[in-house]
């Protein structure tokens, strides 16, 4: 989708999320375009998690706009929404596979849903969904008898699975040995650059967002909004944020004060 | 459009299906021609056609030396289901030991399309699950029984034990839980409690007057009506419905803390999870099971009053009668029996909660568990009670 590149793919506007009367971030302004890997960081509590659900539109923002595609999640309500949200794939933290089912009726529970392909066809797709994130040996687990890391990139591969452009990711290489975390991170790159997937991820691991990021923003705990906006090693190296300079350079924050 | 007669070059829009189109050269050589986007929606139904004509096609001859062509020039754009679809078709050329060449495919998706080889992997051979005998099943029910007969002795012993340590060491029980747990299983029931209690005593009365009507013994019905309801429906109605609420509640409650590794947690910091979550929940079973219990023979003794009205008895002839046939001993035993449902219900409710397994599944199977055992051992107790009750004349 090289034509395509730049275009617009989530519009952030004006958003403000919470919870009732606690405000945890306010008048965000982002974009992320098509093809791109774009990273939200922040310190523990600041939101990230938070502001990934109001964008994909599990929670409803407290005021402001999503557009997804050019279309307004959060004004869409019951066919249009569900349309809206067929149109990307979610990796929760957690996991959240279905522990009833094993890994391979995880990933092709949407399809049976969505799609109209045979069994097979779809047990095959399911395969090639999880020998992607390397799990091919495990289709037959449940989710109780894998590792954590294993259940989340379980859950990646069930995020593609009716193929969406589109993927949100909650920290997905959080507890991932090195080297898994570096064939997630290639995966990822591959399926970006040459596939044209647009990702959304919230990450700490720095190893992992210099290697992936095009664009990262840093919300803040304390201004409930973004400080800093940008290419992760250019942000390292010019920030004259303390905070932002603080974050890429694993300082700890007695140092820093 | 027939997929055969599809010409490649056609100069149709795109994404117009169908994305894949089948041509046979000759009787070795055959091409499949993708266009467009091909994705999950596009490939519904063009896929297995393709398969059958490619079948058709290798299983005409004997298969060697047969070259399949996919010629993917046109491919406007290719997701997972489209490698996938690519997948299908070379292995099912590689099976009959065939050619498959890939043409013009776009530099971009060569990379994830290697990742998937050697693609053998991706069929597994279905392995049957072996059948288990009639004997072996048998002797597996019969060894599940045994242990669970088993677990149940195992943590009868330590609630006995840990109860008594309850009362030497009075100031050190959870009494927080308790009360929440006395509060969620006594005050909370009352409705149901009182609105089944009520049923009970209206029907048990009004059938028992239409048949003693006939006998002109509509007067013995309000003393039959209280003993039945003091000495045994009272305590059971009050410990099935607990078993439904109660014991349902605390499997689910500890259930979902043994998935969640908070059992593991308290054992780990050298906490009993007896002491810490069973104890204070038996302790409150056994005060609310005889509270619940008078107040469900009060309600249903109440519409018994109300029904026999009906039949023309006034409330003083049915409260002389009662007097008559009920002792303060039939409430005793009755009150002694609910104590001993309580103890079984809240207990049974724990044990099941311990012995959930993994995922959210098995918190349900421990919460149908516990109320199934429950209402199993109230029938048992019950038994027994009688038993006991009779020859002793109690």
């Amino acid at each position: 989708m090289s034509d395509s590149k730049n275009n617009i793919v989530i519009d952030v506007q004006n958003l403000s999320i919470g919870y009732e009367s606690r405000v945890l971030l306010q008048n965000l302004n982002f974009s992320v375009n098509s093809g791109e890997i774009f990273v939200i960081l922040g310190g523990s509590g600041c939101g990230k998690s938070s502001l990934l659900k109001n964008l994909f539109g599990l929670y409803q923002p407290l005021t402001g706009d999503v557009l997804i595609e050019g279309q307004n999640i959060t004004k869409a309500i019951g066919v249009d929404r569900q349309k809206i949200m067929t149109s990307f794939g979610v990796m929760y933290q957690e996991g959240a596979l279905f522990g009833s089912m094993n890994l391979l009726d995880n990933v092709t529970l949407f399809m049976e849903e969505y799609t109209k392909l045979t069994k097979q066809q779809m047990q095959l797709l399911a395969r090639c969904k999880l020998d992607l994130v390397g799990l091919l040996p495990y289709e037959s687990y449940m989710p109780s008898e894998i590792s954590g890391g294993m259940q989340k990139r379980a859950a990646i591969a069930r995020a593609m699975a009716l193929d969406p452009k589109i993927l949100f990711l909650d920290e997905p290489s959080a507890g991932l040995d090195p080297i898994t975390s570096a064939d997630l991170d290639s995966t990822i790159l591959d399926l970006s650059k040459n596939l044209g997937f647009t990702f959304v991820v919230v990450s700490h691991e720095l190893a992992s967002i210099y290697a992936i990021a095009d664009k990262v923003i840093m919300l803040d705990k304390d201004t409930k909004g973004i400080i800093a906006e940008g290419d992760p090693k250019v942000l390292r190296d010019t920030s004259t944020n303390p905070q932002v300079h603080q974050f890429f350079n694993r300082i700890m924050s007695k140092e820093a004060a | 459009m027939s997929i055969s007669d599809a010409s490649p070059s056609d100069t149709r829009p795109v994404n117009l299906v169908p994305v894949a189109s089948w041509m046979q050269i000759n009787n070795m050589t055959a091409k499949v021609v993708l266009s467009g986007h091909v994705n999950v929606y596009t490939l519904e139904g063009v896929w297995t056609q393709i398969r059958q004509e490619q079948d058709a096609w290798l299983s005409a001859g004997k298969g060697q030396n047969y070259s399949l062509t996919l010629d993917a020039s046109q491919v406007t754009s290719l997701d997972g289901s489209g490698f996938a679809f690519l997948i299908d078709l070379e292995q099912a050329q590689l099976k009959a030991g065939a050619h498959f060449a890939i043409d013009g495919l776009d530099t971009r998706y060569q990379p994830l399309l290697r990742e998937f080889e050697p693609i053998a992997n991706l069929f597994p051979v279905p392995v049957t699950k072996p059948k288990r005998s009639f004997v072996v099943s048998t002797g597996m029910a019969t060894d599940n029984f045994l242990k669970d007969g088993a677990g149940l002795i195992t943590f009868t012993g330590h609630l006995a034990s840990d109860l008594f340590w309850s009362i030497r060491n009075i100031r050190q029980v959870r009494w927080g839980d308790f009360v929440n747990a006395a509060v969620e299983a006594g005050i909370n029931a009352l409705p149901i409690v009182g609105l089944v209690a009520f049923l009970i005593g209206v029907i048990l009365s009004f059938q028992a007057a239409i048949g003693m009507k006939q006998f002109g013994a509509v007067s013995f019905v309000g003393p039959l009506a209280a003993l039945g309801i003091v000495r045994e429906m009272g305590p059971l109605i009050t410990a099935i419905l607990l078993a439904g609420r109660s014991s349902a509640a605390f499997a689910a409650e500890i259930g979902t803390m043994t998935v969640n590794s908070e059992v593991d947690a308290l054992i780990t910091g050298g906490l009993s999870p007896m002491r810490f979550l069973v104890v204070p929940r038996v302790l409150a079973g056994v005060l609310v099971a005889p509270i619940l219990t008078l107040y469900a023979d009060i309600v249903s003794i109440g519409a018994s009053m109300v029904t026999m009205l009906a039949y023309g008895i006034p409330f003083s002839n049915f409260y002389n009668g009662m007097l008559n046939a009920v002792d303060l001993e039939d409430i005793g035993s009755g009150l002694i029996k609910a104590t001993l449902f309580g103890i079984v219900v809240s207990a049974v409710g724990c044990l099941r909660g311990m012995q959930t397994g993994d995922g959210a599944a098995a918190v349900g199977i421990s919460a149908t568990r516990a109320v199934v055992s429950s209402i199993v051992l109230i029938v048992l107790v019950d038994g027994i009670f009688a038993y006991i009750s009779y020859k002793t004349g109690f």
